[in-house]
């Protein structure tokens, strides 16, 4: 009898241990997914600052369920392996009510497995391939671009515009690099404008060989689907091989083009460089976009560059909203209250497609824009409704 | 498009010829494998970009210095972690292996995510017999890169510490029997190997900025073309590291850019199918 006494107390002990930290604790708990180390750690960085801009402006408007939000960052290094373990420890673990994040498509189709198998709400951030909400998993989410979403209403749009004839696509051989480029691909046929297409490796230093053959194509422009310091060697090699600047480059991430290295590595051939990008230092869409900015400046003393600071400033914002508006923590009553989100954040009004059969499911696509540097001034080319000038060639 | 390749094959070439003396040095003299041979490369960028950058140091100088760093670095490392290890090839494996993560993790917490690039020697490309145009850093860095093998080739061929290693390389007791001190050789050698890592680095950096995991990919190309061309062998590090930069060239110009470092591999396993020990490599005994 003293022994199942014992046991008993024990198995209490151990039940209140583990579901403790949800309820006993001050804080609610959503875990984020990043790559901290790796070949795209900047992002991870980018995450960082959104994380603590967005817990400051969280837990200074009232928390979440009266409780001050806490996130839990786990590093995914941009692997699948990494990130499914990493997930799962943040679900399991630390028992987060959900989880935001991630800027590698390849990881995020290992999570979203993950997050389907354990019922847990996962918000993708910067993870841009389309299976991802095409597979219709009740609870996955994405706020932020689509690759199908960033073709269709910014880059074929924009090839339209400037009337180019003959247009070169190169991609890095991973599930985002492949599909954007893909249906590129099949955006400028359906366009009749001439394309040609080469895969590059992902790690790749040395871009002369694919640069000889786009030389040898004559493209008016080249869709460069290169993500992290590949896309500074890339330009950088361009303008070495003389591609550019009569060919115009287009970086299909945005970011690098925006990290602090960016001008260092490819010194005067960066010029006239354009690339996509969701934010721009003097076009801002809403209130709460300039007052990221003016919050970025005083916590870190420069200006936002990366725009995947301001994502992951925006996922935390709808996830907490999702949380305080469901009245609980449950998973379901998250995906309920996720499915009729309307909130005005720094990209727009974010609201999540409901109708199931394609990439639109569960997907925000917040609106995009093609910026070019002139002379290290960012000049806003698309859409024509927020141009702040003309390309140059 | 034969010609860019081909000129591209041999800057490439040379410059993974570069990497791997380093690798093929320490494994001749010591049998130990850094695996963080790629960690000491990115060392030396850093502290290029660092003294040239934030110090403001003359580039010549700020390459100098880093080496000349890397070389102590290297020095310490053979003491307190490789020396303790000897006897037991798997433990210096194990250790190395430790370092390149410790030392990418501390890169990543000094320096950042992001790329640094130390200033460039020459600006511009070169238009080469008009056939193609070509960047006059990369030429730099292939005359820099022929130098320094020229200098590492005249030391081993022509000094007396060539001399003491090569013995040491070919048997090592009957070296000690003649009075070798090879507890010493082994620490000079170790940190000669780091140096060459570093003076790759402080070449390349203006080339391909550094990054702290871009030393994985520069040690194991270094490693293939060790093996590729025999452990141990410096002419085999020559030949097998512009074979390499060669066929993944060509490869990349008429067959594909997406598996360029893959005809590096496949090529290395028809190799090691025709001969074990390498292009150069001695057969064990």
């Amino acid at each position: 009898m003293r022994r199942i006494c014992c046991f008993l107390v024990l198995a209490f002990a151990i039940a209140c241990m583990a579901t403790g930290p949800a309820w006993a604790s001050d804080t609610i708990k959503v875990g984020v997914v990043g790559p901290r180390t790796g070949g795209a750690a900047a992002t991870g960085k980018a995450f960082e600052e959104g994380i603590q801009l967005a817990t400051d402006y969280v837990n200074a408007n009232g928390g979440v369920l009266g409780k001050k939000i806490e996130i839990v960052f786990e590093d995914t290094a941009g692997a699948p392996d990494k990130a499914a373990s990493g997930f799962e420890r943040l679900a399991t673990r630390d028992k987060v009510v959900m989880v935001l994040g991630e800027s590698h498509s390849s990881a995020a189709l290992a999570e979203i497995e993950v997050a389907n198998r354990l019922k847990v709400p996962f918000m993708v951030v910067e993870a841009w391939a389309d299976p991802i909400t095409a597979k219709n998993y009740r609870y996955v989410f994405r706020a932020g671009p689509s690759n199908s979403g960033v073709v269709k209403s910014t880059i074929a749009q924009w090839v339209a515009a400037e009337k180019f004839k003959k247009v070169a696509i190169v991609a890095e051989n991973t599930d985002w690099g492949l599909g954007i480029a893909e249906l590129c691909k099949t955006a400028l046929d359906a366009a009749g404008v001439e394309n040609q297409s080469l895969v590059t490796e992902r790690k790749s230093q040395d871009h002369y060989m694919e640069l000889t053959k786009i030389k040898s194509f004559d493209p008016d422009a080249v869709l460069a689907f290169v993500y992290g310091t590949g896309l500074h060697y890339f330009v950088a090699q361009a303008g070495e091989v003389g591609l550019t600047p009569k060919a115009v480059i287009l970086d299909g991430a945005g970011p690098p083009s925006l990290w602090p290295d960016f001008w260092p590595n490819v010194g005067d051939y960066g010029n006239l460089e354009c690339f996509v990008s969701s934010m721009h230092e003097k076009v801002e869409l809403t209130p709460l976009a300039t007052e990221f900015r003016k919050s970025y400046v005083k916590a870190f003393g420069k200006n936002p560059t990366d725009y995947k600071s301001r994502s992951m400033f925006d996922a935390i914002l709808i996830a907490a909203d999702a949380i305080n508006r469901a009245g609980s923590v449950d998973a379901e009553k998250l995906v309920d209250a996720l499915e009729k989100t309307e909130l005005t954040v720094t990209r727009g009004t974010a609201r999540f497609g409901t109708e199931k059969g394609g990439p639109e499911y569960h997907h925000w696509m917040p609106p995009m824009l093609v910026i070019q540097w002139q002379d290290k001034e960012q000049v806003v080319l698309f859409p024509a409704e927020g141009a702040t000038g003309k390309l140059k060639r | 498009m034969f010609a860019i390749a081909s000129m591209n094959g041999l800057v490439i070439g040379v410059i993974y010829a570069l990497t791997a003396l380093g690798v093929s040095l320490v494994v001749g003299i010591m049998n130990v494998v850094n695996f963080a041979h790629g960690e000491f490369y990115i060392l030396a960028g850093y502290f290029s970009f660092l003294f040239a950058n934030a110090l403001g140091m003359p580039i010549i100088a700020a390459m100098g210095l880093a080496v000349a760093l890397v070389f102590v670095f290297g020095l310490l490392v053979e003491y307190t972690l490789i020396r303790p290890t000897y006897g037991d090839d798997m433990y210096s494996l194990i250790l190395t292996f430790i370092l390149s993560i410790v030392l990418q993790n501390a890169y990543l917490f000094i320096f950042g995510p992001y790329p640094n690039k130390p200033p460039g020697w020459i600006k511009g490309a070169t238009n080469i017999f008009d056939l193609f145009f070509y960047g006059n850093q990369r030429m730099a860095a292939l005359v820099a890169g022929i130098a320094v093998i020229v200098v590492v080739f005249a030391m081993i061929k022509l000094t007396w510490f060539g001399r003491i290693i090569r013995a040491a390389s070919q048997d090592r007791g009957m070296a000690e029997l003649n009075g070798v001190n090879t507890t010493r050789l082994n620490m000079l050698s170790f940190g000669l190997g780091c140096a060459l890592a570093a003076a790759a680095g402080v070449i390349l950096a203006p080339v391909f900025p550094v990054t702290p995991t871009a030393g994985v990919p520069v040690a194991l190309t270094a490693f293939v073309v060790v093996v590729l061309g025999g452990m141990g062998s410096m002419w085999g590090c020559i030949i097998g590291g512009l074979i390499l930069g060669l066929v993944e060239n060509l490869g990349a110009a008429y067959l594909s850019t997406g598996y360029k470092h893959v005809f590096g591999f496949v090529i290395l396993i028809m190799v090691l199918a025709i001969r074990p020990s390498g292009l150069f490599g001695r057969k064990e005994a």
